[in-house]
């Protein structure tokens, strides 16, 4: 599976998180779980984007720690990523 | 020795539940996004005092109408949502349905999976010669574990019972199988409390499941994203084996029913397997997720709304709950 760069691995997930709002600026830095568009919906749009992009499941325990997107980029695994 | 659907009944408890309903309950709730991704708009729940068994007696009646009943022989009664720990609800169904006394009725605890196990509990009696003439009906009331403050859930989950005859026919027309378990995920979808091992314990502390959801161990508990990881990993596989031992090719399939967990999953298992969305059920808008029931509601649907015709193939994938998941390809 390619590599994945960080523009478009966000651009997934906003997406994902359906933020259709183009100037709303998510980072690696932006914490998921302040979005407002983050809700139990999202979390399964998130695990489809990972099983579709990266072919991989999460456990949700693991799931359930993530904050920033760097954490949640993390646990896909650094390897995923250019 | 063949096999075959004869008639396929459903029925729903009168009382519904909406997405307005709903928001009024939940101030703030997104039911437009409950529409749009869940796709529920509306599910039927029952009484207070209605059961699943209350539910199978209308459906049974209704089925055996216009139906030699005494050629009935086998009753199979699939549900979680038992009238006693004992007797078998079946046994009562026999009774109030008037049905021979001299005929095998048992109960089984399945859920999503439940109507594509009863069809292969059906043919091998018929097969074996055990039976020739079987009365399955799968009856679920999952709204009677929902905690009433628990959202998700409640926007998922509705009540059914649907009753199928199965009898023995000229051509071959219920397939071959494909089943599968793996209890280790029995955590992920379960009611803890109430069973033997954990009894029912009326000061249960109350659980902030999060998203505004709250319940208690008395009550139905979803992991929702690890059961969406099983059916990602579980149903592909399931629909591939089954084409597979059925010598069949996803092309030559008329339609596909798959059990109706909700819109998000089912639309994404579509996109990832490469199934045609005209050859696709997708319809729980006014019923929700209801268990064992969704696969013969979609059945009878699609028969009545001629979107099949006789000779048609059409593949049934049922997963969930245990985890447990099976396949079948029946022709119409």
């Amino acid at each position: 599976m390619e590599k994945m760069n960080i523009k478009d691995f966000i651009n997934e997930l906003k997406d994902a998180l359906e933020i259709e709002d183009e100037d709303q600026k998510i980072t690696l830095e932006t914490n998921l779980k302040d979005l407002e568009e983050y809700d139990s919906l999202s979390v399964l749009s998130i695990i489809a984007m990972i099983d579709k992009n990266f072919g991989k499941q999460i456990p949700s325990s693991d799931f359930a720690k993530v904050t920033t997107v760097n954490s949640l980029k993390d646990l896909i695994g650094k390897k995923h990523f250019e | 020795m063949a096999v075959k659907i004869s008639k396929i009944e459903y029925y729903l408890p009168k009382k519904i539940l909406s997405n307005n309903d709903l928001e009024n309950e939940f101030p703030g709730l997104n039911i437009n996004k409950i529409e749009e991704k869940v796709g529920i708009k509306e599910r039927h729940i029952v009484k207070e005092d209605e059961t699943a068994l209350d539910l199978a007696l209308i459906v049974g009646k209704k089925i055996l109408e216009n139906y030699d009943k005494d050629k009935i022989d086998f009753l199979l009664f699939c549900t979680q949502s038992p009238e006693y720990y004992l007797p078998s609800g079946a046994c009562i169904l026999q009774d109030r349905l008037g049905l021979n006394k001299n005929m095998g009725a048992f109960d089984y605890n399945l859920g999503c999976s439940g109507f594509v196990y009863g069809l292969a509990l059906a043919k091998s009696l018929i097969i074996s010669k055990i039976a020739s003439h079987i009365l399955l009906i799968t009856s679920d009331t999952i709204s009677a574990y929902i905690n009433y403050k628990d959202k998700s859930n409640r926007a998922t989950f509705g009540d059914a019972a649907a009753a199928t005859i199965i009898e023995q026919s000229e051509e071959e027309q219920i397939g071959e199988f494909v089943l599968g378990t793996d209890g280790s995920g029995y955590k992920n979808l379960i009611v803890p409390n109430g069973g033997l091992r954990n009894r029912y314990n009326p000061n249960a502390k109350e659980i902030d499941e999060g998203s505004g959801s709250i319940r208690t161990d008395n009550d139905l508990y979803m992991n929702g994203p690890e059961i969406f990881n099983f059916t990602i990993k579980a149903v592909p596989k399931l629909v591939s084996k089954t084409l597979e031992k059925n010598n069949i090719s996803l092309e030559e399939i008329d339609y596909i029913i798959f059990h109706q967990a909700n819109k998000y999953i089912n639309e994404y298992l579509r996109k990832k397997i490469g199934i045609p969305k005209e050859k696709y059920y997708l319809n729980l808008l006014n019923t929700g997720n209801t268990v064992s029931a969704t696969i013969p509601i979609a059945i009878k649907d699609v028969l009545d709304n001629k979107l099949i015709k006789k000779g048609d193939k059409i593949l049934l994938v049922g997963f969930g709950v245990g985890y447990s998941w099976g396949g079948t390809i029946i022709t119409i």
